[in-house]
């Protein structure tokens, strides 16, 4: 079947089969910064922001995610100016094998859009969903911290 | 420290990683790529009579390869000669491969499988180590299923333990499976060149030790192998991407087109390896002052089906058997024992954490038992300089134990905490919080003579534009080798860091440094990058005539060497065993590693008697690894490693039914999330002035479960013998009349 995808506020004619998830569909047509970490939606590595929140796209049919706004993490920021997210979290040490990564960048980005000045608490839930091997999460918290700090005083 | 080393510099690569454009080897577009996929044996033990393809099937439309495709040795060329790379007429485990296919739609793949048959002779199978070590178990790995047994002997325990008036006390320690979850599952690529000349890529701790197994699979040819981004390995992606690779390759030569086999996490969590499950027997014999006088050690590892690495898993274990305590009179015996189970394999640690947790465990347990405080227990029987490890290497580094002993008690205010806590429990009556610590050490490296069998190369090439190229074979899969190896080289050769680049590794051009493993890297690789650097350096400075001193000497002194003839430099070194280290690995006796690291971790818990959950509260990581190159991803090691640990003490469960691992999903097997973690969490590193680097990456997670349990045990005044301790298991401890 077909259907429109507006993906980093791109309009995309796609092609796809009717099983198809999200996650299939974006990685196929080459956006493959959305990864495939275990199918069952709990790993978060396949995370974007469908209308503004955090979904595991391995979990969404891509049929139902059609005309709706899309953002992987390279909707965030470009190569030569990183997102102010992006930035904190490279300074805070949150980045070691880089899987998680994206999903956790898409994730922060909802979180301090609608929570500008989270609690421990609220960061701690927001990254909830996301499987971090490498970290700890010790960094990626400080990294969140320091993009919320940044984040409030640009604006 | 230099204007790099010492630095808190955030990782080069971080960038690539936060956009999410570094393509893991899933995200590699190929043309005319066909997807392959490997079919697994349905049972856990049986003779393989026939394979059986339905006729009525397009099988026109696949690349269908068996064991008879293979060219060269159906051996994966390990430890022993024992696993094939495709099964020929016996299975041993559920999930052994069989055959593998290859077409250019996924989804067609599992189709296909329906329509393979296997003509089967099914033989009796055994999961557990203990079963398996009955004289009537069936027969895994002829005669006894015991893959091998090692001792390590010093003294006359034997002796001590029959003295009169000498009270002994025995526990037994068992460690669970545990699964790496590396967030990228396994993944290769083949790519097919004209000629049969493949190129391999992927996924991959240790590219050599790809080539290497493609050599025999191919009876000879050198395979170009190189190393894709990878998604965190632990050691999971240590040997088993050879039989990945191996199976790429298989397709991708009968196809004469690009094969990519990628995982998924069921597959690979199913069927890739795990850390040993294990069974550690203590018997310790104790004299009328209350000191240890002898101690006898029994290892079991359960290795699985197939004996990959588990000899070498086993001597590190049984090595870190007595820890940093002095035992006058010890026997320590290993075991890899043979399985109808997955092949067990490497797991940060290598087979350390199980070997510290039932020592660490082992000395809160005999305090406990002989009234005396855990602590003091402890400095009793530290070793001293002079007196030796069982091996008989001696001690020359007890002040560093003491100090990060010390040091621990310090920031983690031990003693304050720990009566503290015991009031808190007084007033509540519903949870109980608890402390407690573990002491210990891990050996940097290879063992002396795998260092040397290993006889690592590293290359530096500056090329006349002024790039310093890292030419080697170890890689980064995300504990920071590319920015670490970085800095030392820009230090030792007086370059900006920014024109210090590391090519990708890969076995056609660049030397074979050894395996990305055993905390190695920075300090046997980053010592031969520092060696071949100074050369580079001389040859600067003589071009200069003078030192290179201001950061804008560099380019001048790049100019004035390459005047003449523009003629890339490159300085290639071989590692050397420093003198005065000798290893008997028949007796096991000399100098084990080339140095260690120590450490003490402090763990604060608390325990909800209503759910049985125990959550980590504070964490204190004190160690001694020597210069620390990067301060900020020296950090993030301990924390991820010390997250592993808790999960491994208090989450991981993967239990084994019918010869299968019961939780092979993320919904079954639980790892920490950022809710798991202790909210207070302080790492500290001690050094000296002209410290080495001395192996960081495996000791967070030696000493974090032993901590972490140490600290249950003493909210809840009850023995822990066994890990990991769910809340479920936790309820049947504390309600042992309770039916199962």
């Amino acid at each position: 079947m077909k259907g429109r995808f507006l993906i980093n506020g791109e309009t995309w004619e796609l092609e796809f089969p009717p099983e198809a998830t999200l996650l299939e569909v974006l990685r196929s047509n080459g956006f493959t910064e959305v990864k495939h970490g275990c199918d069952d939606g709990l790993c978060g590595a396949c995370a974007v922001l469908l209308n503004g929140k955090p979904v595991p796209s391995c979990q969404v049919l891509a049929a139902t995610a059609t005309d709706q706004p899309i953002v992987t993490a390279q909707g965030l920021g470009t190569v030569h100016r990183p997102h102010p997210i992006q930035k904190a979290l490279a300074e805070a040490g949150a980045v070691q094998c880089g899987f998680c990564t994206p999903g956790i960048v898409v994730s922060t980005y909802a979180l301090l859009q609608k929570t500008p000045d989270p609690t421990e608490e609220e960061i701690r839930h927001a990254l909830d969903g996301h499987i971090c091997r490498c970290t700890g999460y010790v960094k990626i918290l400080e990294g969140v911290r320091l993009a919320a700090q940044r984040w409030k005083r640009a604006k | 420290m230099g204007r790099f080393v010492g630095k808190p510099i955030p990782r080069i690569d971080a960038r690539d990683k936060l956009r999410g454009t570094l393509r893991y080897v899933a995200d590699l577009k190929v043309p005319g790529m066909l997807h392959g996929a490997v079919y697994r044996s349905p049972v856990p033990h049986a003779r393989l009579k026939g394979v059986h393809l339905d006729p009525g099937f397009p099988w026109n439309e696949f690349v269908v390869v068996t064991a008879r495709d293979i060219p060269g040795e159906n051996r994966n060329p390990m430890i022993l000669p024992d696993q094939p790379f495709l099964a020929e007429d016996r299975v041993r485990y559920i999930g052994e491969p069989i055959l593998l296919l290859a077409h250019p739609d996924p989804r067609r793949l599992r189709a296909a499988f329906a329509h393979i048959h296997l003509d089967l002779e099914p033989l009796p199978a055994v999961y557990d180590l203990e079963d398996a070590l009955r004289p009537d178990a069936p027969r895994v790995y002829p005669p006894d299923n015991l893959f091998v047994k090692y001792e390590i002997r010093r003294g006359t325990p034997e002796a001590v333990f029959r003295q009169p008036g000498v009270q002994v006390v025995e526990a037994t320690y068992r460690t669970g499976f545990q699964e790496h979850v590396y967030l990228e599952t396994q993944g290769m690529l083949a790519l097919y060149r004209p000629g049969d000349d493949i190129k391999i890529v992927g996924s991959m701790q240790c590219p050599f030790y790809v080539r290497n197994a493609l050599r025999a699979l191919t009876g000879g040819r050198e395979v170009e192998v190189e190393q894709a981004p990878t998604g965190g390995g632990f050691g999971g992606k240590e040997e088993y991407p050879s039989l990945l690779a191996a199976y790429a390759y298989l397709l991708a030569l009968k196809a004469r087109r690009p094969v990519r086999i990628v995982y998924d996490r069921h597959e690979d969590m199913a069927y890739t390896t795990k850390r040993h499950a294990s069974v550690v027997r203590h018997r310790t014999a104790i004299g009328a002052d209350g000191r240890i006088l002898a101690m006898e050690v029994e290892v079991y590892l359960n290795a699985g089906a197939y004996a990959t690495l588990s000899p070498v898993v086993l001597a590190r274990a049984i090595l870190h058997a007595t820890g940093v305590y002095h035992v006058p009179d010890v026997v320590i015996r290993g075991y890899a024992v043979a399985t109808n189970l997955p092949p067990s394999g490497a797991f940060r640690g290598f087979g350390a954490p199980q070997t510290l947790f039932a020592l660490e465990r082992h000395m809160d347990f005999l305090a406990r038992n002989l009234g005396q405080d855990p602590i003091a227990f402890r400095r009793r029987h530290l070793l001293k300089n002079g007196q030796a490890f069982p091996t008989g290497e001696v001690m020359q580094q007890a002040e560093r134990v003491q100090a990060v002993f010390q040091r621990a008690l310090e920031v983690s205010r031990y003693r304050e905490r720990q009566q503290a806590l015991e009031a808190w429990n007084r007033q509540h009556p519903n949870r109980r919080r608890g402390i407690g610590l573990a002491l210990f050490l891990h050996g940097a490296g290879f063992t002396g003579s795998g260092e040397k069998k290993l006889a690592s190369r590293a290359r530096l090439v500056l090329l006349p534009d002024g790039t310093v190229e890292i030419r080697i074979g170890s890689v980064d899969m995300g504990q920071g080798t590319l920015t670490v190896l970085s800095q030392i080289v820009a230090d030792v050769v007086g370059a900006p860091l920014e024109r210090v680049r590391y090519a990708t590794p890969n076995t056609r051009y660049n030397a074979d440094s050894g395996p990305t493993v055993a905390s190695r890297t920075v300090m046997v690789v980053g010592g031969l990058l520092e060696q071949a650097g100074r050369r580079i350096r001389h040859r600067l400075e003589a071009a200069l005539g003078r030192p290179l001193e201001k950061p804008e000497d560099y380019e001048e002194a790049v100019h004035r060497l390459f005047e003449a003839e523009p003629t890339a430099l490159e300085i290639t070194e071989a590692f050397r065993l420093p003198p005065g280290v000798e290893w008997d690995e028949e007796r096991f006796q000399g100098k084990a590693y080339l140095d260690y690291a120590w450490a003490c971790y402090v763990a604060e818990v608390e325990v909800d008697l209503t759910t049985y959950q125990v959550k980590p509260l504070k964490f204190v990581a004190v160690q001694d690894v020597g210069t620390v190159v990067n301060p900020l991803l020296a950090e993030g090691q301990v924390h991820g490693g010390v997250a592993q640990g808790i999960g491994f003490a208090l989450m991981e469960n993967l239990e084994v039914k019918d010869g299968r691992f019961v939780e092979s999903r993320l919904a079954e097997y639980i790892v920490p999330t950022a809710l798991d973690l202790p909210p207070e969490f302080e790492v500290e590193f001690l050094y000296r002035q002209g410290d080495r680097p001395r192996g960081l990456g495996e000791l967070p997670m030696d000493g974090s479960p032993p901590a972490v349990i140490n600290a249950v045990v003493h909210a809840l005044n009850t023995e822990i013998h066994r890990i990991p301790i769910t809340p479920s298991k936790l309820w049947h401890l504390l309600h042992p009349e309770a039916p199962r």
